[in-house]
């Protein structure tokens, strides 16, 4: 209820039109700023993919020619392919990688800020600004190809090899990101009564069985919060591709999100370059709809 | 009101669940690992920690060394450092106005991004205007709408109403924030309506009650989307790339990009990433528990 003038007594229907008119007024701006450039742009780019436009020569509908083409070009097979290998690597990892960190600093001990702050800081980071550094590290004179070969294992440039190359991205993404997904998980731990994992203690049971029949189901939640925004994320995987490799060696990392980038910006080709968006739209829409039925069931 | 305290509030409010550190838990906890299992944790965050700061350090110590080429045959041990790279980056002021594009776009959209989802957020908690339910909705549905397909049509606006490298065309598409305002209305939906009752009943018009008693009570909420927002402009790549493309128009993101494909030596463009990340580390030493606080809000309450 809006307040309690309204609540308590049955408001006069000035007072209301009052309240409706001072509330209108205070959202306006802001849906202003909605239609204009998030209402309008999303049904536009619905419209653009079923035709040709460019901005000198106005827009010419072209029904399904987008996705006809669409579906005939293999390069777009090819980038799906290549989002798709890029989520199966980079998000199961990072999300691991998040929760096994969340454990080790869950609990307080001396330097336990410390490590904290230094998980997050990636966090901070423009990926854009890093990727210099990491175009050296992964580089035939980097640190990793160094490290590796020292050990014996392969050796050369990680960012010209066409199977390293994706790797190297999806490394890039889970160090840039895990703090942020650590904090998530840092918090949903710190909200598990503490009297259930004592009490399980009393019982005997050592620090894996208390993780495994306490910890993770309790966890269970954020999995699925966490895969939901990493999945919707690593589909739309740019600005490291960008800077790293520009898409290659030879398209090994064209991501749907650079392929639509270069239709777009590249060859101006806005319908088509709207036709990958809305395959891109369709694809986060389905993968979110299963994880919420996974998601419905894990909670009953 | 001046004795209203974070904690009337209400447990909603997310700000009133700090993440990183909660009071009241930090003795030594029953579970600590011990033996074995406490070396082991030492060593997992010992190779965590320099994975993660590892690339920090290789920046600034290759920034330092006296190189020419495009990548380094040499030793990561600082010795012969030179500040040439820095000289080299910094002549003919083009990172400065870089910097100053950055400035302009994250101030300047922090201000607007805040004042706006407040005033909305404000309304989506304490007003009934017909509607209310429809619009709040339809905007926490475009956080569902990847932003790869509002990119091209929003650019095509743009560039239509002459936009493109205008510092306008830049920020105000930016400023319709959904999640700023969602984060706005959930807080605000914690302040109590007897207080704002309190006020209409002294005579204070809509206006004097939004800005004298709703914006002072969203201080610390306000203080941590902001900077979360600030943030986010600061990184921002693909908006500016595409918007902001004439060299005095862009940002450091941008332009150390631009860089790098213009071939300059990697150490040259890794000066230019230390000066262009330095702010915010800086900020981030001293405000640390805002940052995480904003990616813990944004995380859960997004």
């Amino acid at each position: 209820m809006a307040s309690l003038l309204a609540a308590g007594r049955p408001a006069s229907r000035r007072l209301r039109r009052r309240e409706a008119l001072v509330g209108a007024a205070f959202v306006l701006p802001m849906l202003v700023l909605f239609l204009l450039f998030r209402f309008a742009p999303f049904l536009g780019g619905l419209g653009l993919a079923f035709g040709k436009y460019t901005l000198g020569g106005g827009f010419r509908w072209k029904g399904l020619d987008n996705f006809e083409r669409l579906a005939h070009d293999g390069l777009f097979w090819h980038s799906l392919k290549v989002t798709l290998i890029y989520t199966v690597v980079s998000v199961p990892v990072l999300v691991a990688v998040a929760v096994g960190m969340a454990l080790l600093v869950r609990r307080s001990f001396r330097g336990v800020r410390f490590f904290r702050a230094a998980f997050f800081l990636p966090v901070i980071t423009s990926l854009v600004l890093a990727g210099v550094v990491f175009i050296w590290i992964f580089s035939a004179d980097g640190a990793v190809p160094r490290l590796l070969g020292s050990i014996g294992l392969s050796e050369g440039s990680w960012l010209t090899n066409d199977v390293l190359a994706i790797v190297a991205i999806a490394a890039v993404a889970i160090w840039g990101r895990f703090g942020f997904d650590m904090l998530i998980v840092l918090a949903r731990l710190q909200d598990i009564p503490r009297e259930l994992e004592e009490a399980a203690m009393m019982d005997g049971a050592g620090a894996w069985q208390r993780f495994r029949h306490i910890t993770l189901p309790q966890l269970r939640p954020v999995f699925f919060f966490l895969g939901v925004i990493e999945v919707i994320g690593s589909f739309q995987v740019f600005d490291a591709v960008y800077i790293m490799t520009g898409g290659g060696p030879v398209k090994a990392t064209y991501t749907l999100g650079y392929m639509l980038y270069d239709q777009a910006f590249k060859f101006f080709d806005f319908g088509y370059a709207s036709a990958v968006a809305l395959a891109l739209f369709a694809l986060v829409l389905v993968i979110s709809l299963v994880q919420r039925l996974i998601l419905d069931r894990g909670s009953d | 009101m001046s004795t209203l305290t974070q904690t009337d509030l209400g447990p909603t409010t997310p700000a009133d669940q700090p993440a990183a550190a909660p009071p009241g838990r930090t003795g030594r906890s029953p579970f600590a690992p011990q033996g074995v299992g406490r070396v082991l944790t030492g060593i997992l965050l010992t190779v965590g920690a320099l994975a993660t700061l590892f690339p920090f350090y290789a920046m600034v110590v290759l920034s330092l060394k006296p190189n020419g080429g495009l990548f380094f045959p040499g030793s990561l041990v600082p010795n012969d450092l030179t500040l040439d790279n820095y000289a080299r980056v910094l002549q003919g002021n083009q990172v400065i106005r870089w910097a100053l594009n950055t400035l302009l776009y994250s101030g300047i959209s922090v201000v607007f991004v805040l004042l706006l989802s407040s005033m909305a957020g404000y309304a989506f908690a304490k007003k009934r205007f017909p509607g209310k339910n429809v619009i709040f909705w339809s905007f926490l549905g475009m956080l569902m709408v990847p932003y790869h397909i509002t990119l091209i049509p929003l650019f095509v606006i743009v560039a239509k109403a002459d936009g493109v490298n205008t510092y306008w065309g830049l920020i105000v598409p930016t400023l319709a924030n959904a999640q700023a305002t969602f984060l706005m209305r959930q807080f605000i939906r914690g302040i109590p309506d007897e207080l704002l009752d309190a006020a209409r009943v002294d005579g204070a018009s809509e206006f004097r009650i939004f800005a004298q008693i709703v914006l002072p009570l969203c201080k610390p909420i306000l203080a941590t989307l902001g900077l979360f927002v600030f943030l986010w402009h600061w990184n921002d790549f693909l908006w500016p790339l595409v918007v902001a493309q004439s060299p005095e128009m862009q940002m450091l993101t941008t332009g150390i990009a631009g860089l790098m494909q213009d071939k300059v030596p990697m150490s040259v463009a890794m000066a230019g990433s230390v000066v262009a990340l330095a702010p915010i580390f800086v900020a981030y030493l001293f405000a640390q528990r805002h940052f995480t606080e904003g990616a813990t809000m944004s995380g859960l309450k997004g």
